[in-house]
């Protein structure tokens, strides 16, 4: 101790009453603390807590299940499995180069286009793929990549891939329907989202689940008339006839003519649904709804049916046909097989405009156009398809006589294949026309009669005569079965002018003596050997056909015909217009 | 007090309640460091995502201080009083050294750090123990000037002045206030005229507000704590985020680890607004039994204080009494932040809060603290300290 602090101890008093208020402040203050959290935590909590709800309570998303898309016997052909989205908060992210090589494997990406992906663009958000297996997305998220996260959601798979892309369509990212089926029956398919309140952090991160405010409603399976295995056989034949004949494009109808249900349905070109990348407009298109062609020959026998109708005529009336050669004003209409003179049946077998024109030209007007109109021609389908085509049938006041002659076999007048497919049912069923089906139903609907049954029944033994070996597709013939049909081959137009490409199309039903299944051919632009519908479509119905009346277990109406041989196409043999 | 009167305090050489106080509160920090910042510290590019990087860090931090604190323990208070000079002298040179660009480390906008090879120090947490030091001693050394402005209140208000200069550099205001009132109090229980005094305060109080008003970041902070609910994603966003987790947390809180505040929403979770995740997580109960421990470490230190001061260890017993003062101000100020009381400060929860410095400097300082008490013991068995 020193002198210094000796004489300062004999100045210095500590005073106990400083001590004391100043230790009682201190508590005091310690007290005022303890009654502001009591406030804070007890009377004033329940405003505190709704303001914090209002921070961080967020509704989310459940997304719904979408509906299964099945065929009428029950086959998968759109189903949806649980997938996951892969996204990225760029500011987050920090991979290794070796990280960066794994999920870019992973992901089947190149590592340029994963660069590209976490650095290029703007925002923080990024998705880096969408619609990962759950399989992938598990390993992804293994590699434990900070900023890296998953969104749970559906992956529309179709099992029957292209076979079936053009019916079915396809969903997009967000689970909604684009095309086909998918688009057409978007409601009931898609179902209803549902939505629950939780807390989330402030990076977005779900921490607690508080409620259901609505339970997602899963969208509704459907069941479509179309039989898996008979689209799977016109897909095959379509395939395979434009293939060999070069064409451009076919279509191919297939239809139950008691129940007018639609029991296949193909087109080519074709995608695969499952893998859209790199898709054209062409490969898209479902020309056998949406597209339209002058049908060329296949008119004929509306155009017979109406004069047998008003009695004009009978299957055996003689039409003069002056010799393959007829001139109405300055415009010459020609026929491939000149004769002096046909029957009724015989202008359907051997597909003879000058008949057909000769007699169009002996009804009125307005009576030919009302069994167009009646048959559906002019008017959309009503299927619910998107982008359903209705053709155009011109008002019969604006006709002029070289008009209704041509329009009499099909040119002048644009219908789609499946509006032909459905026209034609009407000499299958006794001159009644049905709605068309896309979906399974259990009874055939109400139909209209359109003709009498005996005119119907006329036309059908006339176009039985079609694929006899004098008609003009003896090649539409079925081993077992007798067929009635009708071909077509038109000029296609273009620029208002008719050019040297060829629609070639078959329209026909078997059995002849029970109806039960109808096919309609369209084979675009062919540029084999020949191009006439006979033995362009033709050897395709029969084909068809032939395989789905087995397949259905149909018996046979002409077991003696079982010896005949399809004899080999030959152009000069079979012609028509 | 009498403690001669109580003879519990004979039984032991130590003050062993205060001890477990003290660990009981460092305990709690560390396992409320570690819940408040598992959310932030995983989110963080600087942490390496690693969820226990400041859970580790504080771990590391208590030992160090608990090794600083038995050091300490060891070193004679005469000892303290002979070196408070020093101290007080490196501390202002630490206090020169932060602001130095290249040496001082700049974070959200302050430079408080300084950057040695391996570890970041806080001069400033150490400058408040300094302080109590300096203060104490300058009472006892002008003991005789107590009533005298020109002698006894005049130097330490130049020397305070500079530390203030110093400290506002950085800025670190609140550290400048925590030490004001340690100085403050400390002239006040040494005897300084009660006129003075009030002169003092009024000195200070006009000085205060002139700070606030003539720097606008500080106004703005003062004028959003009024009404934090006026701006609540702007200005007021980090104290509306504080007031409702105490709410959240209600009488007995959501549980250790349920705070939802601490999953980014609420800034320094683990530093400054620690308190708001012990009220959310530990309800009120927990907040009254963490109070609870620190007004016993706050009267205990003046109670030593005041035995001390009965054996005429005047310089022992304003230490005691300035470190009773320094962490009862320093808790009130947090909490009260904490709490929309008092405008944001920016100043750590003592022995609680995130932070290595701030823990050491507390540590050393309650070592010294059981050591007044340690000598005070030994005087009363009538051994030499």
């Amino acid at each position: 101790m020193n002198v210094g602090v000796n004489s300062a101890r004999l100045n210095l008093r500590l005073e106990g009453w400083r001590s004391r208020l100043l230790l009682t402040v201190l508590l005091a203050s310690f007290l005022g603390l303890v009654g502001r959290a009591a406030w804070l935590q007890g009377f004033h909590a329940g405003f505190l807590q709704q303001k914090g709800q209002e921070r961080y309570s967020r509704v989310i998303e459940m997304p719904a299940s979408r509906g299964i898309i099945r065929d009428r016997n029950g086959q998968p052909l759109a189903i949806s499995t649980p997938s996951e989205s892969l996204w990225a908060s760029r500011e987050d992210v920090e991979l290794s180069a070796e990280q960066s090589r794994q999920l870019a494997s992973l992901l089947h990406m190149d590592r340029k286009e994963l660069d590209q992906r976490l650095n290029g663009g703007r925002g923080n958000f990024v998705y880096l793929k969408r619609q990962v297996p759950p399989e992938v997305a598990q390993q992804v998220m293994a590699l434990k990549i900070p900023g890296l996260f998953q969104q749970h959601g559906f992956h529309r798979a179709y099992p029957k891939g292209e076979e079936t892309a053009h019916l079915v369509g396809f969903t997009d990212a967000d689970d909604r329907g684009q095309e086909g089926v998918e688009l057409a029956f978007q409601s009931s398919l898609g179902g209803l989202s549902g939505a629950r309140r939780v807390i989330k952090d402030r990076a977005g991160h779900i921490i607690e689940d508080v409620e259901s405010i609505r339970v997602p409603r899963p969208g509704k399976d459907i069941t479509l008339s179309v039989d898996a295995r008979i689209q799977h056989l016109a897909y095959r034949e379509l395939r395979n006839a434009v293939a060999v004949n070069k064409a451009k494009a076919g279509a191919v109808v297939v239809l139950d003519t008691r129940t007018g249900e639609v029991l296949a349905l193909a087109n080519y070109p074709d995608y695969d649904p499952n893998n859209r990348e790199h898709l054209s407009g062409a490969q898209l298109r479902n020309r056998a709804i949406t597209d339209t062609f002058e049908p060329g020959s296949t008119m004929k026998p509306f155009t017979i049916a109406t004069a047998l109708e008003v009695g004009k005529v009978t299957p055996n009336t003689v039409i003069p046909t002056g010799g393959g050669q007829m001139t109405i004003g300055s415009n010459v209409i020609r026929d491939t097989h000149p004769a002096t003179a046909l029957t009724v049946s015989e202008v359907i077998q051997h597909s003879s405009n000058v008949g057909a024109a000769r007699i169009a030209l002996s009804l009125p007007s307005e009576t030919l156009w009302n069994m167009f109109t009646d048959v559906g021609f002019g008017q959309t389908p009503k299927l619910g398809f998107p982008g359903e085509a209705g053709g155009r049938v011109r008002p019969y006041r604006t006709w002029k006589p070289i008009e209704q002659a041509t329009m009499s076999y099909g040119n002048g007048i644009s219908v789609s294949l499946i509006q032909l497919a459905r026209a034609y049912t009407i000499f299958a069923d006794d001159g009644v026309l049905k709605p068309l089906s896309l979906t399974r139903i259990s009874a055939p609907p109400a139909g209209r009669q359109v003709i009498s049954p005996q005119t119907a029944h006329e036309v059908k033994d006339m176009l039985e005569l079609v694929v006899k070996p004098e008609g003009t597709a003896p090649a539409a013939r079925v081993r077992g079965y007798r067929v009635a049909g009708k071909t077509g081959t038109a000029h296609k137009v273009s620029g208002g002018r008719y050019t040297n490409r060829y629609v070639a199309s078959f329209v026909g039903f078997a059995p002849a003596s029970a109806p039960r299944l109808l096919i309609a051919v369209m084979i675009d632009e062919p540029s084999g050997a020949s191009y006439y519908g006979g033995t362009v479509a033709g050897p395709v119905f029969s084909n068809l056909m032939g395989s789905t009346l087995q397949l259905l277990g149909i018996p046979p109406d002409d077991p003696g015909s079982s010896a005949f041989s399809v004899p080999v196409a030959k152009p000069t043999a079979s012609e028509d217009t | 007090m009498k403690p001669f009167t109580t003879p519990r305090l004979l039984r032991s050489e130590y003050d062993m309640t205060l001890l477990w106080t003290v660990l009981a509160l460092l305990a709690i920090g560390v396992v409320m460091v570690y819940s408040a910042s598992i959310a932030s510290a995983e989110a963080d590019r600087h942490t390496g995502y690693r969820s226990s990087y400041f859970f580790v860090r504080q771990m590391v931090y208590v030992a160090a201080a608990l090794v600083a604190g038995f050091a300490a323990f060891q070193v004679r208070v005469e000892q303290w009083q002979k070196y408070a000079p020093v101290l007080f002298g490196a501390g202002l040179v630490g206090l020169v050294l932060v602001l130095i660009p290249g040496l001082g480390k700049e974070v959200n906008g302050s430079r408080r750090w300084l950057s040695l090879a391996v570890l970041n120090l806080q001069p400033s947490e150490f400058m408040k123990f300094f302080v109590v030091l300096y203060a104490a001693d300058y009472t006892v050394r002008k003991a005789a000037f107590m009533h005298s402005f020109k002698k006894g209140f005049v130097p330490m208000f130049i020397v305070m002045f500079l530390v203030g200069f110093l400290l506002l550099r950085e800025p670190d205001f609140g550290a400048l206030a925590v030490m004001t009132a340690i100085a403050a109090a400390i002239l006040f229980l040494g005897g300084l005229n009660w006129r003075l005094f009030v002169v003092l305060m009024m000195v200070l109080s006009v000085g205060f507000v002139l700070l606030v008003v003539l720097s606008p970041y500080r106004f703005n902070r003062l004028i959003w704590f009024w009404n934090p609910w006026a701006d609540p994603f702007g200005k007021g966003y980090q104290l509306t985020h504080a007031l409702i987790a105490f709410g959240r947390g209600g009488w007995f809180g959501v549980g250790l680890g349920g705070s939802v505040e601490k999953q980014l929403y609420l800034p320094e979770a683990h530093t400054d607004f620690l308190m708001a995740v012990i009220a959310e997580e530990l309800g009120f109960v927990g907040v009254v039994a963490t109070i609870a421990l620190f007004v016993f470490l706050v009267w205990r230190a003046f109670s030593i204080g005041n035995r001390a001061a009965s054996m005429e260890r005047y310089f022992a017993a304003l230490t005691a009494q300035g470190i009773g003062v320094w962490f009862a101000v320093q808790t009130v100020v947090n909490m009260g932040v904490n709490m929309g009381m008092l405008p944001t400060k920016g100043l750590t929860l003592p022995l609680l809060s995130y932070g290595g410095s701030g823990i050491v400097a507390n540590v050393v300082a309650l070592s010294l603290l059981l050591r007044i008490d340690f000598e005070s013991r030994q005087l009363m068995r009538g051994r030499a300290p």
